[in-house]
């Protein structure tokens, strides 16, 4: 049962994520509001992957690092370019 | 009874280790494309951020937010597919991945809404349609919605992609054993989550800047 809870929470937490996010997009906070936006998408992300996605060992870890790095890489050097 | 659908691997263990490995380098694959296209909006965004910010506006806002409670709550009858198939209750795991696929086939008919409102207000700048945009600077929120297009349909071919795989995998469902229907269960549930975390990003990325 404690695996059903779990997989709760996470669904739970989302939503909760979700109402944040566009609550937060009511407020006006500037150039915070992208940040945050951002931010919580992020969560809501780590939450996806961590409890829905079950990331865990060497070589999918490897993988996301490998894809991390290379959006890093793609981003980084097209808005340093600029 | 050994449960390896392949004669390339020796124990189930290994078979199921590479295919996990595989989904995960798959997945890091498919960032790349969405991440492309981001990095595209990122910098159309940089240059014309009032135009992109007052026709983002114009996107249903409650559409969207309904289709992303919507996508989520598949993602987690998915994740229970997942636990069901572990438990080997096969049964109630074919039912959540009918659940999936119906949340994503709803998610779907959802977006065909929004395109057709999107359509009628003449905002849809694709196959020759009139492009009416009362806003300012039109030139670059005609640019906005080409990539609003662009970036949702290419997301809901990949949602079309999830269904058809889940459909094919409860056809199959009495011909595989135990071991593959976990294995199939847990391959195309990665995808699906990935599928899943793309629009948590699009979301805020089209539907709330600087709204």
């Amino acid at each position: 049962m404690s695996e059903l809870r779990k997989l709760t929470f996470a669904y739970l937490g989302l939503l909760a994520l979700l109402a944040l996010t566009v609550g937060s997009s009511l407020i006006d906070l500037g150039g915070f509001n992208v940040a945050l936006n951002l931010a919580i998408a992020a969560a809501k992300a780590a939450l996806i992957g961590l409890l829905f996605m079950h990331l865990t060992g060497t070589l999918p870890r490897l993988a996301v690092a490998a894809t991390g790095l290379w959006l890093i890489i793609l981003f980084g050097l097209t808005v340093i370019g600029r | 009874m050994s449960g390896t659908e392949s004669i390339a691997f020796d124990t189930p263990q290994r078979e199921r280790r590479a295919d996990t490995f595989a989904m995960w380098v798959f997945i890091g694959s498919e960032a790349m494309l969405f991440g492309a296209i981001f990095l595209v909006f990122l910098v159309a965004h940089i240059d014309f951020g009032p135009a992109f910010a007052a026709a983002s506006k114009r996107l249903s806002l409650p559409l969207g937010t309904f289709n992303t409670a919507v996508l989520i709550t598949s993602s987690f009858t998915m994740a229970l597919a997942h636990m069901l198939a572990l438990q080997r209750r096969w049964r109630a795991t074919v039912w959540a991945l009918v659940a999936t696929a119906a949340l994503g086939a709803c998610f779907l008919v959802v977006k065909g809404i929004e395109y057709g409102k999107e359509i009628r207000e003449g905002l849809a700048p694709l196959l020759g349609l009139p492009f009416t945009y009362a806003g300012p600077d039109p030139t670059h929120a005609e640019f906005f919605f080409g990539l609003y297009f662009a970036m949702t349909s290419l997301h809901a071919l990949h949602l079309i992609g999830g269904i058809v795989v889940i459909a094919g995998m409860i056809a199959l469902w009495r011909t595989a054993g135990p071991a593959n229907r976990l294995r199939r269960v847990v391959a195309v549930g990665l995808y699906w989550h990935f599928v899943d975390i793309i629009w948590v990003f699009m979301f805020p990325v089209l539907y709330l800047i600087n709204r």
